[in-house]
């Protein structure tokens, strides 16, 4: 598999092809404005709030089966509930023309155990997002053992005609950026827990020494959460041992739902 | 307050502090044990003031005022009389220690004492002190000049008033004091870690290239420098020491575990910038640092 950078120009692509968005909010969201600013036709399907503030035409997984049949590509982001995932992308792939790509979070689980989930394995590809990175120029795309070199081909002309360059990297959860800003994330509040220093402290501390544009409470807040724990709690399953032992903090802030105030 | 500052080391740690302070008016005792050290420190200082003449950035007269409030000192015992005493020595425990305890014992009782260590807990260096609450942690990153942040470590005896002097001397040379409990790594050490050791992990189990680990931190996370690129600008060498203080200092807690590869990069003399090679190639003929 190579591993390269691959920019491209953006594809001519045909009038206003559809994109279905499905998944977490506000991913769903964040996603489908980029795919609208570039001239997408676009259908959300938000998980379990179906009547969301949302503006965006809203489709049934269940019940959208005439517009799921046209659309030209399903991009699935969903990285909590992976019970829902499974759901999803089993509607989706059911519906979905066989040649029609599904682009799919792999960051809380792997794309090749989501494409075992489907009949047309060899159309999954993962990638990795987390809310808040729907305007990065860069996106992480992990193909899975099923995909095909044609398909990864697609979906990488697909994210071209969103702007974004692509970065092939293995199928391991986490991929690179949530893994390492996750980690990160969890470090942090071991050092709170053990009183080293305070959230803002710490922030303000790796911004000033490293030029850090972020801290890592600061990102914990842009991502969510629920999402680091996500991320934390498939990175513990699937590489086990202690270097992936979760902050119990971490933990318990979830359950509070703000973190230190 | 902070009128005559001691300082202890004229390596480029000390050097720097103390330019910077004798930029702001206080007058500095450098000591260093080894004579060529200290005058070649202050030689570095005269060259970076001149420079900034030329630049500037500095008039003639303050560059020259600025020199006569550097003092250089043959002997420790020089700085008795001082209200702050800095070290700023080699990173050995046992050293430090003896330093300590000399200070301890020759300096006036209501001087504060700081180490500048960024790897050794306060409270061990303070650890032969009779005074052990006057005893503090100043930790600077490197460049001084260029860096905003000074770690302030509260070791298990050191007092409120040492904290608060500390403190106040870190704003006095215009950073941003955080004041941080004696444990390994500090904030900045500690909370780092993860943004190399997690991307070795990567490149270890072949998920990602080094190259694709930089553009993707740089390009997802806004990073001005990608973790093996800021892993070779400082040396190879250097992360896998500090990756190992770290890790004998958790008491071999797994996260802080360092990487076959780091040490192979070492053994294979790629450490980085300075040698022309680390993860990444480095063009022999450019000239940036």
């Amino acid at each position: 598999m190579s591993k390269k950078t691959e920019k491209r120009t953006p594809a001519k692509k045909p009038r206003a092809a559809l994109v279905v968005v499905a998944g977490e909010s506000p991913m769903v969201e964040e996603l489908a404005a980029v795919c609208q600013r570039h001239g997408y036709a676009v259908r959300a399907a938000i998980n379990q709030n179906p009547s969301s503030r949302s503006t965006l035409p809203a489709v049934s997984l269940s019940s959208g089966g005439a517009i799921l049949k046209s659309a030209s590509v399903v991009i699935e982001v969903t990285n909590v509930a992976a019970e829902i995932k499974r759901t999803n992308l089993r509607r989706i792939d059911a519906l979905l023309p066989s040649t029609a790509p599904i682009l799919s979070s792999s960051v809380t689980v792997s794309a090749t155990e989501q494409a075992s989930w489907i009949q047309h394995k060899h159309r999954l590809v993962g990638m990795g997002f987390l809310p808040g990175l729907a305007d990065v120029p860069l996106v992480e795309v992990a193909p899975t053992v099923f995909s095909p070199p044609a398909t990864v081909e697609v979906v990488t002309r697909f994210l071209a005609s969103l702007g974004k360059a692509t970065e092939i990297v293995q199928d391991r959860v986490g991929l690179v950026f949530p893994r390492v800003i996750c980690q990160m994330v969890n470090e942090a509040a071991f050092a709170i827990a053990e009183d080293v220093a305070g959230p803002r402290d710490i922030d303000e501390a790796l911004k000033l020494a490293l030029n850090h544009p972020r801290g890592p409470i600061e990102w914990a807040e842009r991502v969510g959460l629920q999402q680091v724990l996500g991320v934390l709690t498939a990175l513990q399953r699937e590489h086990g041992g202690e270097r992936y032992r979760i902050a119990p903090l971490l933990r318990q802030m979830s359950y509070a739902g703000e973190w230190w105030k | 307050m902070f009128k005559r500052l001691g300082i202890v080391g004229a390596g480029t740690m000390g050097a720097s502090i103390a330019q910077l302070a004798a930029l702001m008016n206080v007058e500095v005792l450098l000591y260093d044990i080894n004579d060529t050290i200290l005058r070649l420190a202050l030689d570095r200082i005269k060259t970076d003031l001149r420079r900034r003449v030329q630049h500037g950035t500095l008039t003639a007269e303050q560059s020259s005022e600025t020199l006569s409030r550097l003092h250089s000192r043959t002997s420790v015992s020089e700085l008795s009389h001082c209200d702050f005493v800095l070290e700023a020595i080699v990173e050995d425990l046992r050293v430090k220690r003896d330093l300590f305890k000399h200070l301890d014992a020759h300096t006036k009782s209501t001087a504060v004492l700081a180490t500048t260590s960024a790897s050794l807990p306060v409270t061990a260096i303070a650890g032969l002190a009779r005074y052990q609450e006057r005893i503090v942690g100043m930790h600077f990153f490197n460049p001084v000049s260029g860096s905003k942040l000074v770690e302030i470590a509260r070791g298990h005896k050191t007092g409120d008033s040492a904290v608060q002097t500390a403190s106040e001397f870190a704003l006095f040379l215009e950073k941003q004091p955080i004041v941080v409990k004696d444990t390994p790594g500090f904030v900045v050490n500690r909370t780092v870690h993860p943004f190399f050791s997690e991307s070795l992990q990567i490149v270890e189990e072949g998920v990602a290239e080094p190259q694709q680990v930089d553009r993707i931190m740089k390009a997802l996370g806004g990073y001005p420098v990608g973790p093996f690129e800021a892993m070779d600008a400082d040396g190879t060498d250097a992360h896998l020491d500090a990756a190992k203080g770290l890790f004998a200092q958790f008491f071999g807690e797994p996260r802080f575990r360092p990487h076959p590869l780091q040490e192979r990069m070492v053994e294979a003399g790629l450490l980085g910038k300075k040698t022309g090679r680390g993860f990444l190639a480095y063009d022999e003929n450019t000239n940036d640092k």
